[in-house]
């Protein structure tokens, strides 16, 4: 049965959906539109510029399934998240723990966390580059070593995982700071006269407390981390022989679609990707409702 | 929050559509990708822009982006009015048909006669008879050396009448006295193609595509014996590819790392600019002594060159103004004045002496030497040469490493070229 809406309902429905239409427009001019595009590219062989497309069903998408070097990336893509997001956000997360306490200092720690979010991507990166570089950077002259951090596939994926972490604790602490300080004091309170020791309260009452900011934080750090694309190409040169062994998922499909002109075989890396990412995001949703507590 | 960066993010959406679409009457958009030919070509645009009344923007990005920057442009029907063209590229803009057609423009301008420049820009820049875009410039290769590391260990300068062997054995030299101190002779990537390893390819009688573009040419025997000799004399005397990979050649030059490196005509300027330009110096690619008659015949001693074009928007609003300016920038006065400026050589003939001796206290005559005694080749190209040159690269970093697979190696890169081109 269909409820009759007011008056009033109306003017406030009529004026929620105006409010929302430059962001409705903007959505599906940037984002939704150039996926139904993609998603028809990659369907096709294409032409330079656009010009002469001709469908050819899923043969990008075998090619893909075939191709080592999407495999090799794919591994690289799913190692670099899975070491990234848990690492980043315990260290956010006792970051954050610690900087929510009365302390002398405390902006002044909090603002020094936050400073790698302010940085330009690409300065950080070229930055690292130079204290990583083998025969003239710091971290080599500093430990007295001569080790190709980027250079040697053993460790290149950390290095580019450590500057991963490091650039993303800021985001993720502030987050967790502002979850910390929602949590209304009188549980904690409640919990010392029991007698809880720090470390029950902070698995029994913190995580608990904070478990939607951690599943957001979560979420977005996945797909995030699945969607890496300039660290590597920044930190690393080509010709480094690790970079196969950290080259993202991402990055082939910028070097098949602009660097090889092949447009379709790129839209098809892509929309694998999208796929992969959307069953992902979808699983984690429905373990929210295992395990985070909205009270 | 939520609702402040939502309308925040509406915002600057809007905002970025509105300055999508700005291109005013009175002043044409230039783009090109080397920061160091900025002041130069500006004052050439300036001079032109006194006359015409018209003004000059120029916008200046790096080589990947100012490619994805164009490759977006054609989609979108957005492009600079005048823009760079090169040869990894020239054949697949033409192709797409954007570029201007010049022919008649060029009928009509007294000042321009394509025979004036060196025929394989014109060339390259010409398909089925239509000009789509104006020799610019070209450049050659030769070797920098920095006379405080030779001086250091005593090895005497090299002189433009040596051969790759002889370039060897004074690498192995500084090798062997530098030791101790981490100091190489030279520095040769796997990248180093056009200023590198493609130079000694074609003076061993090799090639990297064939004549008439269909295939590889890494396979023949002349290419492998120059590939094994990059393998055998030069890379032992290199730093390791790990090193190499994380430090460019000409920062390692500069910095004393290394005593010699060949590099381009285009980097001139970069050099120039260091601290320690007096300890700089410039010397003529060395030949392979094919023949054996113990001389540098002029088919011996090759350097690979190439050569930017002037390209026009085709539907550019200022598409005469637009010519107006490429004319004055490649005419014989303004290949003058660009040569003059030391912003790069010249694409018309014979007036690039200038620029050898444009740079105070640095004599630049090497580059245009080769031309006299040596032979020039046009860096070998197809319609998708990125396709298979940025592959090149990357399959050789295992040869590099383990030189003695150098042959294998190749042979395997020449085999997945030939797929590639035929793709094409």
């Amino acid at each position: 049965m269909k409820r009759k809406l007011t008056r009033k309902q109306k003017t406030e429905a009529k004026w929620g959906l105006i409010m929302v239409t430059p962001t409705l427009i903007g959505l599906l001019v940037l984002n939704f539109y150039p996926i139904v595009q993609t998603i028809y590219l990659s369907l096709c062989k294409t032409g330079d510029f656009g010009i002469g497309n001709v469908f050819i069903g899923f043969g990008n998408y075998i090619d893909a399934f075939k191709d080592p070097e999407v495999f090799q990336a794919m591994i690289n893509t799913f190692k670099y998240a899975i070491v990234t997001v848990p690492i980043g956000i315990s260290i956010s997360l006792v970051l954050a723990v610690l900087l929510n306490r009365k302390m002398k200092g405390r902006t002044f720690y909090r603002t020094i966390y936050f400073l790698p979010m302010i940085c330009a991507p690409a300065a950080v990166a070229m930055v690292w580059r130079w204290m990583y570089n083998m025969d003239f950077g710091l971290i080599n002259h500093a430990l007295g070593t001569n080790t190709g951090w980027i250079t040697d596939p053993s460790v290149a994926w950390i290095c580019v995982a450590v500057v991963g972490i490091w650039s993303g604790l800021g985001y993720n602490m502030v987050l967790l700071l502002g979850g910390l300080q929602d949590i209304p004091k009188d549980y904690y309170e409640a919990a010392t006269i029991d007698g809880a020791s720090g470390f029950h309260t902070f698995f029994n009452i913190t995580i608990p407390m904070l478990s939607p900011m951690l599943f957001f934080i979560i979420q977005t750090g996945i797909i995030g981390a699945l969607q890496l694309f300039d660290l590597p190409f920044m930190i690393m040169d080509t010709t480094s022989r690790a970079f196969s062994s950290v080259k993202p998922i991402t990055y082939l499909f910028y070097e098949q679609s602009f660097i090889y002109s092949n447009r379709g075989y790129g839209a098809a890396i892509v929309v694998v990707m999208l796929v992969i990412i959307g069953i992902i995001t979808f699983a984690i949703q429905r373990l929210e409702k295992k395990w985070v507590f909205y009270n | 929050m939520k609702k402040v960066s939502a309308l925040l993010l509406s915002s600057v959406m809007s905002l970025s559509l509105l300055s999508g679409c700005s291109s005013s009457k009175d002043s044409i958009k230039v783009a090109i990708w080397d920061n160091n030919q900025l002041a130069g070509l500006e004052q050439i645009a300036d001079d032109w822009s006194k006359d015409s009344g018209v003004n000059v923007d120029f916008e200046v990005l790096d080589w990947s982006s100012y490619w994805t920057m164009l490759e977006a442009g054609v989609s979108g029907g957005e492009l600079p009015d005048v823009f760079w063209m090169h040869s990894a590229y020239s054949q697949m803009y033409s192709d797409a048909g954007v570029l201007l057609d010049m022919n008649s423009y060029i009928e009509n301008d007294d000042a321009i006669e394509l025979n004036n420049y060196y025929p394989g820009i014109t060339e390259l820049y010409n398909s089925n008879g239509t000009q789509f875009a104006m020799p610019k410039d070209h450049d050659t290769i030769a070797v920098v050396y920095n006379k405080a590391v030779f001086d250091k260990y005593g090895v005497s300068y090299p002189t433009s009448d040596w051969t790759w062997e002889e370039f060897a054995q004074i690498s192995q030299e500084i090798t062997d006295k530098g030791k101790a101190d981490g100091v190489y002779g030279t520095y040769m990537n796997t990248g180093s193609n056009q200023s590198g390893w493609y130079n000694i390819v074609y003076s061993f009688g090799g090639s990297i595509v064939n004549a008439d573009k269909t295939k590889s040419g890494l396979d023949d025997a002349a290419s492998l014996k120059a590939m094994k000799f990059v393998a055998d004399k030069i890379l032992p005397t290199c730093p390791s590819q790990d090193s190499m990979a994380n430090t460019g050649g000409d920062t390692m030059l500069v910095s004393g790392k290394i005593g010699m490196y060949l590099d381009g005509s285009w980097m001139a300027n970069a050099y120039y600019s260091a601290d320690n330009k007096d300890d700089l110096a410039w010397v003529e690619i060395p030949y392979e002594d094919v023949n054996g008659d113990g001389q540098a015949q002029k088919e011996e001693r090759v350097s690979i060159y190439n050569g930017l074009g002037w390209s026009i928007y085709k539907d550019s609003a200022n598409a005469d103004a637009s010519w107006s300016l490429v004319s004055a920038l490649t005419s014989k006065e303004g290949q003058q004045k660009q040569s003059e400026l030391g912003v790069t050589m010249a694409a018309y003939e014979g007036v690039s002496e200038a620029w050898t001796q444009s740079f105070e206290g640095m004599d630049l005559s090497a580059f245009s030497d080769v031309e006299e005694n040596g032979t020039l080749v046009f860096r070998p190209y197809t319609k998708y040469t990125g396709r298979w040159e940025d592959a090149m690269s990357t399959k050789l970093i295992s040869a590099w490493n383990n030189p003695s697979t150098m042959t294998d190696v190749c042979k395997q890169i020449a085999a997945e070229m030939n797929a590639t081109i035929a793709a094409e």
